[in-house]
């Protein structure tokens, strides 16, 4: 294998398909995007850079992979940042929902990825093949064996369809089948799925796995909306509503408020739950959706729209590393063993891991990485300057959960599911339009910045 | 303070997303500020109570249609926090709105040499 240096120029500013003009825009736009916001305005208070020549390498370019290069590139003077990543779209999840809703056109979910890197880190668009952390060293899906000091796992994490028979994601769209995760193109067809459901109305399905989960308010809000859609369309009261989930009864989200607070708001609005009952398989040609209990006693019912959330884990390329828990909860999904304060590899020192990937109690949202980002960036250069991270996270994760078209509640909370609202005056169970506002026009402003190293 | 910075940059991005009409609107104050400027007898203090009753007028039609243009509705606002976020965009449409009728309206309303 060839192993490939650092310092040479990575694919970023000559991608095929973007036309001169195009790319002219672009530069034009990212140059201003740097400057300072406006004038007078103070920039961050600005700090030396720490003069290194480490090599770093950032496993993922999603907000956490491209969050954390762009603040070592503001804080470090003669360092190497590497990306490793293969895609070249980059994706704004927290707006499937509203794209699987009929809310945002799809568009607004999808960038390329060449417009966040950051000027000066090399891109190499290839996908991590092997993480080999004791030699210090990645293998590429092309070959290319790439040394580093210091490493920062981002990959995201893996959508495991596969655990539910018959389930097929170029389905989704067709048959009343449904799931706003898995990309972009599954959440328009999602939509096309609800608004022909809405019209007649009928059996909903909506579905929840036990296990870690990205952005575990989705599946609520998607049920949400699923009534809301009805209820607009007049079709509510002659449709029925079932969420099936895999949690303990009486279980829908991880903190115990929230939870109560959407139990009762499901109640009124007829929704019938499930519990210990998981998606197991679907036959979507038939619209039979067939669940199961721990005992393993199974159901299988009829639908005319049926919302499938996957069961989640680590993408392969970490579980089967050892980079992986090798005991303990996190160890059978194979998530990143990082220490849940400072997230910092427990075994490998020189590795972090930000995001989706991180075997930690809670928190898979773009609002986790907001806040982790400059923590995992502060403990590296401590540990690049030899000394211990002292920085703690403590687990900071938000979800603006959507009501109802138009209204929302943001809510914000903790490792320990305390609610933690960032301005004091927010009342995070309080359904709001400002919260809704918040999610459909300035929290993507506010990724971008995420991105861009600057909040 | 962060919350600040948040704000003041989640303002830069969406200005920046739309840039082009950031642009064209930074083009006609400047065009108009500096025509008023330059021109005897524009009758600055006269064009203040029209831009001030334009930005009114805009404030308030922001206020009653930026719900219904976000997806959602006045029937929404449920606590203080909605209604004083919605002044604050109001104000701002508002502030926009002065900042382009006060030139024009100088201009317009001068007195002839």
């Amino acid at each position: 294998m060839q192993e490939r240096k650092l310092d040479e120029g990575g694919p970023a500013a000559d991608l095929p398909g973007c036309a001169s003009a195009d790319l002219q825009r672009r530069r034009w736009l990212r140059a201003v995007s740097a400057a300072p916001l406006v004038a007078g305005m103070a920039a961050p208070p600005a700090k030396a850079a720490m003069k290194t020549n480490a090599r770093i390498v950032i496993a993922g370019s999603g907000l956490g992979g491209i969050a954390v290069a762009s603040r070592l590139m503001q804080q470090l003077d003669g360092a190497s940042v590497t990306i490793i990543d293969a895609r070249q779209k980059h994706y704004y999840q927290p707006g499937f929902t509203l794209v699987a809703t009929g809310v945002w056109p799809v568009d607004k979910v999808i960038d390329p990825t060449a417009d966040f890197i950051p000027a000066g880190v090399k891109w190499i668009p290839e996908m991590v093949a092997e993480f080999d952390p004791a030699a210090n060293v990645v293998l590429t899906s092309g070959g290319q064996r790439i040394a580093y000091d210091y490493l920062v796992v981002a990959t995201g994490l893996q959508l495991d369809y596969a655990q539910i028979e018959g389930m097929d994601v170029a389905a989704i769209g067709r048959n009343g089948l449904a799931s706003v995760y898995a990309s972009p193109e599954a959440a328009v067809a999602t939509w096309t799925a609800l608004d022909t459901f809405r019209r007649k109305g009928g059996q909903a399905l909506m579905t929840l796995p036990s296990g870690p989960l990205k952005c575990a308010g989705a599946p609520l809000k998607m049920t949400f909306m699923v009534a809301d859609r009805l209820q607009q369309t007049g079709t509510l009261a002659n449709s029925r509503i079932d969420f099936h989930t895999g949690l303990p009864t009486d279980t829908v989200f991880g903190v115990k408020v929230v939870n109560d607070d959407v139990l009762a708001r499901w109640k009124a609005l007829g929704i019938h739950n499930h519990y210990l009952s998981k998606l197991v398989a679907v036959d979507p040609g038939a619209r039979k959706a067939t669940f199961a209990t721990p005992e393993g006693q199974r159901e299988t019912l009829g639908y005319d729209f049926l919302h499938v959330v996957p069961p989640m884990r680590a993408p392969d390329v970490v579980k089967k590393s050892d980079l992986a828990w090798k005991e303990g909860g996190f160890a059978p999904g194979g998530w990143l063993e990082v220490d849940k304060g400072t997230l910092q590899h427990r075994r490998y020192k020189n590795v972090f891991g930000i995001g989706d990937i991180n075997g930690t109690p809670r928190g898979k949202t773009a609002a986790t990485v907001k806040k982790s980002a400059p923590l995992v960036v502060r403990n590296l250069l401590q540990v690049i300057a030899g000394q211990e991270p002292d920085a703690r996270f403590d687990g900071y994760t938000s979800c603006p959960l959507i009501v109802r078209e138009g209204s929302a509640m943001l809510i914000e909370f903790d490792y320990d599911g305390k609610l933690t609202p960032s301005l004091p005056m927010i009342e995070p169970l309080q359904e709001s339009y400002l919260a809704w506002l918040m999610k459909v026009r300035m929290l993507k402003p506010a990724y971008v910045s995420v991105l861009k190293g600057r909040v | 303070m962060y919350e600040i910075w948040l704000m003041l940059n989640i303002v830069w991005e969406s200005l920046l997303a739309a840039w082009l009409l950031v642009l064209v609107l930074l083009f006609v104050f400047a065009g108009l500020t500096l025509a008023a400027l330059s021109r005897r007898g524009a009758a600055w203090r006269a064009a203040w109570p029209v831009a001030l009753g334009g930005a009114a007028l805009v404030g308030v039609l922001s206020f009653l249609a930026l719900p219904g243009l976000t997806l959602s509705s006045l029937g929404e606002l449920k606590y203080w926090v909605d209604w004083l976020a919605l002044v604050g965009l109001a104000g701002g449409f508002s502030l926009v709105t002065a900042a382009l009728l006060w030139p024009l309206t100088a201009l317009l309303k001068r007195q002839p040499n």
